[in-house]
């Protein structure tokens, strides 16, 4: 089982939520995978000891100046101009290609190899409250999240619960981070930002055909237009998980939100038992 | 004409807290949102008169059924794994680069603009000029996106003799991060006092860094953890990051904003904000 842990908003408690649940659901041998690679988080809310670090590399081409009579074919079929061909050179821009292969697939002198372009790194680390961790880490300066993403998630296939921490947005990212998950939750805030940005993943998880289902943090007694929102979907409201300073506090100190909020334990279970109920 | 980013790296630390009541407070100026995959600073600015346009970027493939011959060799040199076992094209994975359409024997597939969301411009209750965007859910070019809205803003400055543009950035360090800080005269960073918010803002910085552009820093919710908010600043100070003030944790913040409200137009508020922008403009004339 796969379970992607989504928002469209930043900062609406994703980490907080999927961290929490590698504890709760330990028994299980869960695998963690932080797909925000941007700015991946998990590994420091969960202690873990790191057992391998791999580097992730995406190809880009590569010319061979002896071959190339630079006839400007590659350059011409590039839909990302990331290859200039001039007099007696040609330019590659590693950061606009797409890594299609197309230009090393189709010149015609066979100039063309591809070459590992390094995009970061993926850290396996053991848990020590149960299960393993998967970090992406994409290299700062690097525009491209998806291979890496993509990366991550091809580790650890044998798995039999995944819980991937995805990235914000509802756009490329945030779709690779929750492709082939069998069920999607979404935090949201009852905030006018976070019902906004909440009907985007929406359309998002609706495209992609994946059930979901929202948790509202933060909550503070009022959600009637996100209960308005998961009535006119069909998307149901799996649990409301009140806003406590303690809660707020202990998470950015770096403490257990388990310890500072004991009922976090039970509504994540039950949260669990929802997923599995509709799924099933 | 200078411009202002506000980023953060992680996510839901204030920046459109903050954008909007800078915004609000600079007067003249024009508000861009770069956060185009999740746009809010219009839900606080609240522009009327919108006109909208619509944004194409980059191509998808299009497999003609009745001309294809089922050779299969598209699938298999496809590396986003775009076509499935029916010849048909999954535009969601479809990258768009047109490798399919080259090699097919007999001209089967064809490339096709691709629409990939909206932009949009308005006028906000003060006057100002606001633009911002909306990528389509699941669409790629989000950089391409910033980059539109970005040309216009400044097309726009330039045209009206604007001084300023304040611009809401997006989370992460992706890009739609690095496609936000082209020519930007000074970042402001936006980090909340966590192992999470400062390993964030540290990956952030570097990449402003590598793009030679100045930062300065403001902590918001500081006195939820007083001593990675120290830390924080002290690291900011040696790597030439100008602290520039702290925000409390502010119930009367997070009630302005669930009421849609600029944070800065509350008088209370202000008071909290408005010497921390003073700051701002004045690192602003020294860039």
């Amino acid at each position: 089982m796969q379970i992607a842990v989504a928002s469209g908003k930043g900062g609406t408690g994703k980490t907080l939520l999927s961290t929490s649940l590698m504890k709760v659901l330990a028994d299980y041998d869960p695998v963690l995978i932080d797909a925000d690679v941007e700015e991946p988080n998990a590994g420091l809310i969960l202690r873990q000891e790191v057992i391998d670090t791999a580097d992730v590399n995406r190809p880009v081409p590569e010319i061979n100046l002896q071959k190339c009579n630079f006839c400007g074919k590659c350059a011409e079929i590039c839909n990302f101009n990331a290859l200039v061909v001039l007099a007696d050179k040609v330019l590659v821009f590693n950061e606009l290609c797409h890594s299609c292969g197309a230009c090393a697939y189709l010149c015609p002198q066979n100039a063309i190899k591809e070459k590992g372009h390094p995009i970061g790194v993926i850290e396996e680390g053991r848990v020590l409250s149960g299960g393993t961790l998967l970090t992406g880490r994409l290299n700062v300066g690097e525009a491209q999240s998806p291979p890496l993403i993509k990366a991550a998630k091809g580790r650890r296939k044998d798995a039999e619960l995944k819980i991937i921490d995805c990235p914000p947005g509802t756009t490329c990212p945030m779709i690779e981070s929750i492709r082939d998950s069998d069920y999607c939750l979404l935090v949201t805030e009852p905030t006018p930002f976070g019902l906004h940005d909440l009907e985007l993943s929406l359309e998002a998880t609706k495209m992609l055909g994946i059930p979901s289902g929202l948790v509202i943090n933060r909550w503070q007694g009022e959600d009637e237009d996100l209960a308005a929102l998961s009535n006119r979907t069909g998307v149901p409201i799996l649990a409301r998980i009140p806003f406590d300073s303690k809660l707020a506090q202990a998470y950015m100190q770096g403490r257990d939100p388990l310890a500072a909020m004991p009922v976090l334990h039970s509504i994540l279970s039950d949260i669990m038992n929802q997923i599995k109920e509709a799924i099933a | 004409m200078k411009e202002i980013l506000v980023i953060s790296g992680k996510g839901g630390t204030g920046k459109t807290t903050l954008t909007s009541s800078f915004i609000h407070f600079a007067d003249n100026c024009i508000a861009c949102d770069y956060d185009v995959d999740a746009s809010n600073l219009s839900i606080l600015l609240q522009p009327l008169n919108l006109i909208d346009f619509d944004f194409s970027a980059g191509e998808t493939a299009w497999i003609d059924e009745e001309a294809c011959i089922s050779c299969g060799l598209c699938a298999e040199l496809c590396r986003f794994d775009a076509i499935d076992s029916h010849y048909q094209v999954m535009s969601l994975s479809c990258e768009g680069c047109g490798f399919c359409a080259q090699v097919c024997p007999v001209q089967a597939i064809t490339m096709q603009a691709r629409p990939s969301g909206r932009w949009f411009c308005g006028i906000s209750q003060q006057a100002n000029t606001v633009l911002f965007a909306e990528l389509r859910p699941g669409e790629d070019n989000s950089g391409k996106l910033v980059a539109q809205v970005k040309s216009m803003g400044r097309k726009m400055a330039e045209e009206n003799q604007i001084p300023l543009i304040i611009a809401d950035g997006p989370p992460g360090i992706g890009c739609a991060v690095i496609s936000s800080m082209v020519g930007v005269d000074l970042i402001v960073l936006v980090a909340e006092p966590s192992r999470s918010g400062f390993h964030d803002l540290q990956r952030v910085s570097q990449l402003m860094q590598l793009r030679g552009i100045k930062g300065v820093l403001i902590i918001n919710k500081w006195d939820l953890n007083p001593e990675i908010c120290r830390e924080m600043e002290e690291w900011a100070q040696k790597n030439e990051i100008q602290p520039l003030g702290r925000i409390p944790f502010s119930t009367k913040i997070a009630q302005s904003v669930a009421e849609g409200q600029i944070p800065g137009s509350n008088s209370d508020i202000k008071e909290m904000l408005f010497p921390i922008w003073e700051n701002i403009v004045d690192q602003l004339t020294v860039v």
